[in-house]
């Protein structure tokens, strides 16, 4: 790297940008790895966590009221949809979750496809979650209780976070997926452009 | 206050009361629940119950276990020992320890009715049963549309029977119909519970009262507290709380306009035995209710066995027995979920 760059300064500025942009894409490489890293360990805590829950709510509640018998097996539409975009040249996929989704609410739809389209740090999509809160609350929680109905009406409170637990994990996991496909689409970039300048 | 039960009791009670004396001994002690929480597989705990009263029932399940596998041999262990009671029992101790199992048959029913809502299998269902709760025509629960037709082709020839009429409809049934049958069905038998002690008269009506009013009273709580952010109107939350206890019927009125936990605590904060359980609480927290209720729960049924000659010696067994079980599926669930940092969370120690 060293030796290219004394051969940059004796040749002239031209080749100087191309080997900024390298490091530049290097270091998006890098972040998004770091990223990577970050909400994976992040995802491993919120499932724990969740699962723990799903124990505690077992203990307060009782076997017989929370076991996977009683999950409904009739038709009913999705709560959650995960939508593949792809960017212009279809190198990049792009995942969006749509949570809570029926269809007399796409409004709220809407409004969450653009909270998945936020930078993709936990902190920004936290801070995208105050602004949208007062706008799908009541709707967002309708749709969580008639979820968690499947075990009854009136449920602990355990359980209700642990449907909480695991939807941060959902979450998480789009976004773990978004950084990963970024990353890919990084590192191939990196990779062509190393071959563009050995050329 | 007593009769003479001192001189009359052994005659046809003596042989099981002196039964349920010894199965008590053989509940799990702190130095077993110490042994236990350390354990860092499924099969140490196996291993460290195989010298408890657990031992013939887990010895011959293969590894891997599951969590689901040691919680139904204790069971059946539990099973056991109140089959052999029950055998053994005349008049009224018989009636007596049926009344015990009510609970468990009624959430069988709504197990099964449930399930069938979510069109899951009949069998799968039953698997799922609890054991001391099964009855002969428990299958035919699937065939049922609405609660007449529950009643009518099932529940009318079970010991149920009596419960359901304060909540038979013709409506189809649904989540929340459901949820109100089950509750309904529970006050009923809480309240019908409670009238057959109370003419069993002596050391068991007292002793009983006291803990079938403690069970009503954290049902009434636990109640208040599911309800709060659902559709359930604050008349119909009323309507489920059983008409006896310490809060009934005052507190039930301020229970039921509850709309937070820390109203919640306001209400039991005025009766004194109940003060100590929300003072291990901080204000706002509800997850640590759970545990300290069967803390309360546990500490009265030890205090049953403290008196000879009466009845309530084998509904506190059971309870402890029961706990204990729920013990060992949380303190498996850490193990295998490999958070034993947090199985001291939930486990009431009996000893």
């Amino acid at each position: 790297m060293e030796e290219e760059r004394r051969e940059v300064c004796l040749n002239g500025e031209e080749e100087e940008v191309v080997i900024k942009d390298e490091d530049k894409v290097a270091l998006q490489f890098m972040d998004s790895l770091h990223n990577y890293l970050s909400l994976s360990d992040s995802l491993s805590s919120t499932l724990r966590q969740g699962w723990l829950e799903l124990a505690s709510a077992r203990y307060s509640m009782g076997t017989s009221r929370v076991n996977s018998s009683l999950l409904d097996l009739k038709f009913h539409s999705a709560a959650t949809i995960l939508k593949i975009t792809e960017n212009e040249d279809g190198t990049q996929p792009h995942f969006t979750l749509q949570k809570w989704v029926s269809s007399e609410h796409e409004l709220e739809s809407t409004k969450l496809e653009y909270k998945n389209e936020q930078p993709q740090d936990s902190n920004s999509i936290k801070s995208s979650e105050n602004l949208m809160g007062l706008a799908d609350n009541d709707e967002v929680q309708k749709e969580r209780h008639k979820s968690l109905s499947v075990f009854g009406v009136l449920i602990s409170p355990k359980l209700r976070a642990t449907q909480l637990s695991f939807e941060k994990a959902l979450e998480t996991l789009i976004e773990i997926a978004n950084l990963r496909s970024s990353l890919l689409h990084s590192f191939s970039q990196l990779n062509q452009e190393v071959e563009d300048t050995k050329e | 206050m007593y009769g003479f039960e001192a001189m009359t009791f052994n005659i046809h009670g003596g042989y099981l009361e002196a039964i349920v004396r010894g199965h008590r001994s053989g509940l799990l002690t702190t130095a077993d629940y110490n042994n236990l929480c350390q354990c860092e597989t499924l099969d140490d705990i196996k291993m460290h119950l195989s010298a408890t009263e657990y031992g013939p029932y887990l010895q011959n399940e293969p590894s891997p276990l599951h969590t689901t596998t040691i919680v139904e041999k204790c069971t059946l262990k539990l099973v056991d020992d109140y089959k052999h009671m029950l055998c053994q029992a005349t008049e009224p101790l018989s009636t007596f320890l049926e009344y015990i199992t009510y609970g468990h048959m009624i959430d069988n029913v709504v197990l099964i009715v449930t399930g069938t809502l979510h069109e899951r299998d009949v069998q799968e269902l039953l698997e799922k049963c609890h054991p001391l709760g099964m009855f002969d025509s428990i299958a035919t629960l699937a065939v049922a549309q609405n609660m007449r037709e529950l009643y009518r082709l099932v529940l009318v020839d079970t010991p149920l029977a009596p419960y359901f009429s304060e909540c038979i409809t013709s409506e189809d049934l649904d989540d929340m119909n459901i949820e109100i049958m089950r509750n309904t069905l529970y006050k009923a038998y809480l309240e019908d519970f409670y009238r057959f002690c109370q003419k069993l008269g002596g050391a068991t009506a007292e002793i009983m009262s006291d803990l079938l009013a403690f069970e009503a009273d954290r049902r009434a709580v636990n109640i208040t507290i599911n309800s709060i952010g659902t559709e359930l109107t604050r008349d119909d939350r009323r309507k489920l709380y059983s008409n006896f206890g310490l809060f009934y019927p005052y507190g039930h009125e301020e229970l039921a306009v509850c709309e937070d936990i820390d109203q919640v605590r306001a209400v039991m904060e005025k009766y004194p035995p109940y003060q100590s359980i929300f003072a291990k609480l901080s204000y706002g927290e509800s997850q640590m209710l759970d545990k300290a209720f069967y803390e309360e729960e546990v500490k009265r049924h030890c205090l049953a066995f403290e008196q000879q000659f009466h009845y309530a010696v084998f509904f506190a067994y059971m309870r402890l027995r029961e706990q204990e079980i729920r013990n060992l599926m949380w303190i498996s669930e850490c193990v295998a979920q490999n958070q034993k940092s947090r199985v001291h969370d939930s486990v009431v120690f009996i000893f």
